[in-house]
């Protein structure tokens, strides 16, 4: 945790040392701009939070273990790529579910296919957004280019795992 | 910068309770109670504190996090990316929708509009695919607010790390798919 704030700080500063040497927007209307994000977040994060370590409570831990943990292999990229692509609505919801499932045993390799799965299939997204917008073609054309993306994902991550231990 | 407010407005205020936040309320209230009646009162507040103490750890984290979309941001306008979608469809063109979809801040109604516009105005099919691609694995604004505080930098890095290469496979087989569909692709 220490290294998010190590790592946020220096971001932060290197933005507003950079912006320093430029004319445009002031950092208070930048900080006004930032201020507007952070309101709904207020309520949602604490709101994610309370209820993903309710929801890691009553997940079911064995099951959670064999079917999604390290040992699960490619069997548990492949379900955590479905899992990933039925997951209903935004990072308010998919996050919490995340950090319930990682408590319960959830592997990394595993977890990064589900979240890449997630971010990429969506298929609540892909109703409520994608096709009104973009059309059958296109969006057809993107889910099949993009069907193989999670699994690639997880297994890169399995490697950095391998190779790490 | 604006203090702490103790109370916040509780009703009328669109951009801090909307449909899913409500269901979301109503999804922790359910969890919270059967965690109450499942697993007894001591469980229910070892999680209501555990939640509480990961709120402390991570609200500075989101704030510093916003902050830095707010910078990006004002650094990289809308304009900027349109331009740098807009040229070339070839691999100097995958990487810079690479690039702009990673620092398209927000959610799909920000990144989809977009999308559209570059469609009708020329754009080429795969460009806009590593776009979206990218905003969905690779967008730097949804790792910092909520993959990092939530599920901690060593995870968030790993994850950003081997996403680096997807957009760019995706473009390339979506470059393949258009020529395989129709042969009249120049």
């Amino acid at each position: 945790m220490i290294s998010a704030y190590v790592t946020l700080a220096v971001l932060l500063l290197g933005l507003a040392l950079w912006r320093q040497t430029q004319p445009d927007p002031g950092h208070r209307q930048i900080a006004a701009g930032g201020w507007r994000q952070m309101r709904p977040l207020l309520v949602r994060i604490p709101i994610a939070l309370i209820a993903g370590s309710f929801l890691a409570m009553l997940v079911p831990r064995e099951l959670v273990a064999s079917s999604l943990g390290d040992g699960s292999g490619l069997q548990g990229i492949l379900l955590a790529t479905l899992l990933g692509a039925v997951m209903p609505g935004g990072p308010m919801i998919t996050f919490p579910i995340a950090l319930a499932l990682i408590s319960a045993g959830t592997g990394t390799a595993q977890m990064v296919t589900l979240i890449t799965a997630w971010s990429v299939l969506a298929l609540h997204r892909v109703i409520a957004f994608e096709l009104p917008a973009l059309g059958w073609r296109l969006t057809g054309i993107r889910l099949l280019a993009c069907l193989i993306l999670a699994p690639i994902a997880g297994l890169l991550a399995m490697l950095i795992g391998a190779a790490r231990t | 910068m604006a203090g702490q407010t103790g109370g916040k407005p509780a009703r009328n205020g669109p951009p801090l309770l909307d449909g899913s936040t409500v269901f979301f309320v109503l999804l922790a209230l359910g969890a919270g109670l059967a965690v109450l009646l499942l697993r007894g009162a001591d469980a229910f507040n070892t999680a209501l504190a555990d939640g509480l103490g990961l709120l402390l750890l991570i609200m500075p984290i989101v704030v510093a996090a916003v902050l830095v979309g707010a910078y990006v941001q004002a650094m990289v306008p809308r304009e900027a990316m349109e331009r740098w979608l807009g040229g070339s469809s070839g691999m100097r063109g995958l990487l810079l929708a690479t690039a702009a979809g990673s620092l398209t801040p927000g959610g799909p109604f920000a990144a989809f509009p977009l999308v559209l516009a570059l469609y009708r105005s020329g754009a080429a099919v795969p460009v806009c695919v590593t776009y979206l691609t990218s905003w969905s694995v690779l967008g730097i604004n949804r790792a910092l607010v909520w993959e990092l505080p939530l599920l901690g930098p060593e995870f968030t890095l790993t994850r950003l790390l081997v996403s680096l290469p997807l957009p760019l496979i995706a473009g390339l087989l979506t470059r393949g798919l258009l020529h395989r569909f129709s042969r009249t692709v120049t």
